[in-house]
């Protein structure tokens, strides 16, 4: 973003574009500038937004953990012009990127709790980079436990992951899908049925959930069930964004505006707001 | 004393203005009164109810390029906008002003909103009086009035064939040469007084009515025609779009609506605010609730132009009113 205009994006080379899904790619950029480059330093949930210079801009959260030699990675699903148009830049194609913007999971704050993760679809974006700042801090945690849910197999995102997460002390990794195929030998289940099934305890834990606004809202009763309060749930709020600065009132929701007092709340606070969606 | 310049005085400084700056002021030149960059002093208009959009197009414009994105030999540039040059705004009415200043709140909080800045800074607001209130007209109970000074740097009071003078702010007084005025005993005309819509407390009674099916039945009548937004002095909510010919890319922001369905409307085709209902409550609770919640004002400037323009007669003063009557009771 230039200091002149907030409107206008800092300049990116695309440099790795990885396949995970029939629908999602990951996009590897690399600032052009080397001083913007050291500076932009971000949080996991925060966000930004990307330019496909010609079609528009569309807000994606950072599914990298921050480090100033790293890409910033942005898991891209194909769902709309903006989407489109970015899933089909080659590497070294010019994209814009502005932010980064809103809030953060607060990691620190959970610092000596368990963490217990529920991620649907693309909703493991958000959550991978905290899932790889708690794997590189892994002292500072407790048992990490990790759902993974997905329409098919095929749409598990982040699968090159798994073993390394999997394989780290004191983490526990189950995955599901709605509808399984024959070479599946996992779990066909809906994310709140697993939620049900492992039965985690809410004994200092915090639990942070991603994905459809369906199966979100089947999380939350789940985890209700099981005892966690409100303000033991973290999730992310999504709502059509545009300038990413608190100006245009896409996300206006209450008297917050998701882009700057998000994404990430508290269904303590959630439950607080005037609308409720 | 107070002091006045003539009507004579005041064509002569305008004209005089014209030759050095972009001068915008009311004219009808295009049909309805609006305001519209002048080039020859006889277009503007002295004499006049309101205009019928009002001045914030010229600092928050209906489309305006936010920068253009260049290529060439594969090597992409992006030429930021700015605004170059210095403007005059005479003739905007006291709500008006006021409205610009609630849209400063929003805009120019941090990170401030550099083009809108730039427009403001360099343009300096001369106002005029209001000599009678229109039937739509609520100015005083939004906190502002026929005759008030407050937003703007200068303000001309009509009297007879002259005009009082009140140099507002320092812009102000720099612009309007001390020898073009005269010292007078006159009398400033008692200001028109529009009816008064009470607004006290609204945000309260707001609180509480927010699920009551009052808003679905003003909605069911709604076309989402967006013409209040458009018209408003004080909405400020923009689309952001890229428009691409001949090899040149531009990014554009636009003026939208909170009334278009596709205002929350996300890429996949969820859209959380879906009904016409909702998107109707939307408006006024951001007018009323919400903008007082994070900025201290209710977003209204009283100017009366939504109420003039709404073709199925959705007044902002009957909802007020209306919800100051309903209150917690969850019947219309």
């Amino acid at each position: 973003m230039s200091p002149e205009n907030p409107f206008v994006p800092y300049l990116a080379t695309v440099k790795n574009v990885v396949t995970l899904t029939p629908d999602i790619k990951l996009l590897g950029l690399e600032l052009d500038d080397p001083t913007v480059r050291d500076n932009f330093s971000y949080k996991a949930g925060q966000f930004a937004v990307l330019s496909a210079f010609g079609v528009g801009e569309a807000p994606f959260c950072l599914a990298s953990v921050s480090h100033p030699k790293g890409e910033l990675e942005f898991a891209v699903r194909r769902i709309g012009t903006v989407t489109s148009s970015l899933q089909e830049l080659e590497p070294e194609a010019a994209v814009g990127v502005r932010g980064p913007f809103g809030n953060c999971f607060p990691l620190d704050d959970n610092k000596g709790q368990n963490i217990f993760i529920i991620g649907g679809g693309i909703g493991m974006a958000p959550l991978r980079p905290v899932i790889n700042t708690i794997l590189r801090n892994r002292d500072d945690y407790g048992h990490l436990l990790i759902i993974n849910g997905a329409r098919t197999p095929q749409d598990l995102v982040f699968q090159a992951e798994f073993d390394i997460w999997a394989s780290s002390p004191r983490t526990q990794l189950e995955l599901t899908v709605d509808r399984g195929h024959d070479g599946w030998k996992g779990r066909v289940a809906l994310v709140p049925a697993v939620i049900a099934e492992l039965n985690p305890s809410p004994e200092n834990t915090v639990a942070i959930t991603c994905g459809p606004p369906i199966m979100i809202r089947f999380t939350l009763q789940e985890l209700r069930k099981l005892g966690f309060q409100d303000n033991q749930i973290i999730t992310t709020l999504e709502m059509k964004m545009k300038c990413g600065l608190g100006k245009c009132a896409r996300c206006n929701v209450g008297d917050m505006y998701v882009c700057k007092d998000g994404p990430v709340f508290t269904c303590e606070q959630i439950s607080k707001f005037i609308e409720q969606f | 004393m107070t002091q006045t310049i003539s009507r004579r005085n005041l064509l002569s400084w305008l004209g005089r203005l014209l030759e050095e700056r972009l001068l915008i002021a009311p004219t009808h030149t295009t049909g309805p009164i609006l305001f519209q960059p002048v080039s020859k002093i006889e277009d503007i208009v002295l004499d006049f109810d309101n205009t019928a959009l009002s001045a914030k197009e010229w600092f928050f414009p209906a489309t305006e390029t936010l920068f253009w994105a260049e290529t060439t030999d594969g090597r992409t540039e992006l030429v930021p906008a700015t605004v170059e040059r210095e403007a005059v705004v005479f003739g905007i009415r006291p709500c008006d002003a006021k409205g610009l200043a609630l849209v400063d709140k929003a805009f120019l909080a941090e990170p401030a909103d550099t083009l809108y800045q730039q427009h403001r800074d360099k343009a300096v607001l001369v106002g005029l009086s209001c000599r009678k209130a229109s039937p739509q007209c609520f100015c005083t109970s939004m906190g502002t009035a026929p005759n008030d000074p407050t937003h703007v740097d200068i303000l001309l009071t009509e009297v007879e064939e002259d005009y009082i003078v009140q140099i507002v702010t320092e812009k102000g007084k720099a612009l309007l040469p001390d020898n073009l005025l005269l010292e007078s005993k006159v009398v400033p005309p008692p200001p028109p007084s529009p009816p008064v819509v009470s607004a006290e407390g609204i945000e309260e009674v707001m609180r509480q009515a927010f699920d009551s099916p009052y808003w679905s039945r003003l909605a069911d009548r709604c076309v989402h025609c967006n013409l209040c937004a458009y018209v408003c002095p004080t909405c400020y909510c923009f689309d952001i779009r890229d428009y691409e010919s001949k090899g040149k890319i531009e990014r554009v922001r636009s003026w939208e609506s909170c009334q278009s369905p596709g205002f929350t409307r996300q890429a996949g085709g969820y859209n959380p605010r879906a009904s016409k209902g909702a998107r109707l409550r939307q408006r006024f609770y951001h007018k009323l609730l919400y903008f007082p919640e994070d900025f201290g004002a209710i977003a209204c400037a009283g100017c009366g132009r939504c109420v003039q323009v709404c073709p199925v007669n959705i007044d902002i003063r009957e909802v007020i009113a209306d919800i100051q009557t309903i209150g917690g009771r969850n019947v219309p």
